[in-house]
């Protein structure tokens, strides 16, 4: 075992981080986006938005995500869409916690009480007025805790995406190993690496899960 | 049907696809037994502490890198492994762990007088917990454990990355050499006929647990 040589290393290592944070960070933001939005067209039964959506949800719920990535990164091409490593990255990871999001806001904002809404519409709101006022904020945090699981998924899920050659954590570590022949230390040093990220954002989610608890 | 279509479903079908299985029986029977193991130990105050370390540990690495540390580290502390076995320890940790905090919510939901009950009648803990807890647990572990089961089969293919040639290494392979041999490497029809594939093994099993958890739960 040799240690030093990963502090040779930490300038690449600490790029590639760099990258698997930045794809979490556009992908988790995309999927509660397509989430809140999704889960509203689910939850208020929208004609034709609702259908696509539970078709969209079944079918990435139901099928890998590693085969996700390399249908949008080696399939489209053939359709004349061609992504670079960096879009099929991100988009693989937000359509895949896009889903998950949609399935957890659509649970969220079911289990708002019928008659909460109803008072929205006694007040004279609007049914978008209603959405933001009412079922948002109470169902929203009723899903928090669900997303935000599905959010630490999505970072993890990011390590899948050297599999397209995208330089991430994970790829940059075995491209190290590569020419080095140390898998070891590398690949315990990317563990810890996940681990610290993983435990830090959970502990998080404790803590706004606490914050935001709707009061009994 | 155009030429190119018979030889590649005869690999990914033939080579491809019962790999596949093999791996997913193999992780699934292993993260289940494994699992239920650990979580019902999780209730035992003697050992929680490095369960509950296992548990957070194999939960929260990616499961890639689980499979990675098996595959290429494990080898400098004398244990080497082929891809196979590798991919199915991997996906096993994976798997148990989350069966096991699974186990362990089933198993606290059994009300205080069964343990009470089994113990005036003079089982011990094992035994309590093998005839009289786990089989009444069982009912509401079922349906998390048939999804968890969903997933397990589908992350079979993070195999792929290390070579084990399952339907989507069998897949990517083929598109390989049609690349070679034609104009075209058909990736579009091969990685979505894979998908195809996914969903027809995994919806049924999403949808008994959804079926499951409405009657049992």
């Amino acid at each position: 075992m040799n240690w030093g040589f990963v502090w040779e290393h930490a300038p690449e290592l600490a790029r590639g981080l760099g990258r698997t944070l930045e794809v979490a960070a556009i992908g988790i933001a995309g999927a509660w986006a397509v989430g809140v939005l999704l889960g509203a067209a689910r939850a208020h039964r929208v004609p034709i938005v609702s259908q696509a959506a539970a078709v969209y949800v079944e079918v990435i719920r139901n099928t890998p995500i590693l085969v996700q990535i390399f249908f949008l990164f080696y399939g489209l091409p053939q359709l004349g869409i061609v992504l670079s490593p960096f879009t099929a990255a991100w988009l693989s990871v937000l359509v895949w916690g896009g889903a998950f999001s949609t399935e957890n806001f659509r649970a969220g904002f079911e289990a708002v009480p019928l008659r909460y809404r109803e008072a929205g519409y006694a007040l004279g709101f609007g049914r978008v007025r209603t959405f933001l006022s009412v079922t948002l904020p109470i169902g929203g945090r009723i899903a928090l805790p669900s997303t935000i699981n599905t959010s630490v998924s999505v970072l993890k899920n990011t390590s899948l995406l050297t599999a397209i050659g995208f330089a991430e954590l994970t790829n940059v570590a075995r491209s190290i190993s590569a020419v080095t022949f140390r898998d070891t230390e590398m690949l315990v040093v990317v563990a810890l690496a996940y681990l610290a990220l993983v435990w830090t954002l959970s502990g998080a989610i404790r803590l706004v899960e606490a914050r935001l608890r709707i009061p009994a | 049907m155009p030429d190119w279509v018979g030889p590649v479903a005869r690999y990914v079908l033939e080579t491809g696809l019962p790999e596949t299985l093999r791996l997913a029986v193999t992780a699934v029977a292993a993260s289940t037994l494994v699992g239920i193991a650990l979580g019902t130990l999780l209730t035992l105050r003697l050992v929680r502490v490095p369960v509950r370390l296992y548990v957070e540990v194999w939960r929260g690495l990616p499961i890639l890198v689980t499979v990675f540390l098996v595959y290429f580290a494990l080898p400098s502390l004398g244990l080497r492994f082929g891809a196979f076995t590798a991919a199915a320890i991997g996906l096993t940790l994976w798997g148990s762990a989350q069966v096991a905090e699974e186990t362990r919510g089933a198993v606290q939901s059994i009300p205080r007088e069964q343990h009470d009950a089994a113990s005036a009648l003079g089982f011990s803990w094992v035994g309590r917990h093998r005839r009289v807890i786990l089989p009444q647990a069982f009912r509401r572990l079922l349906p998390p454990l048939v999804s968890l089961q969903a997933n397990v089969i589908q992350n079979t293919t993070i195999a792929a990355v290390i070579g084990v040639a399952e339907t989507l290494e069998a897949g990517n392979r083929q598109t390989e050499r049609l690349l070679f041999s034609s104009s075209s490497s058909h990736s579009l029809e091969i990685f979505g006929g894979v998908m195809a594939l996914f969903f027809v093994i995994s919806f049924p099993l999403t949808r008994l647990a959804a079926h499951l958890e409405r009657r049992l739960v």
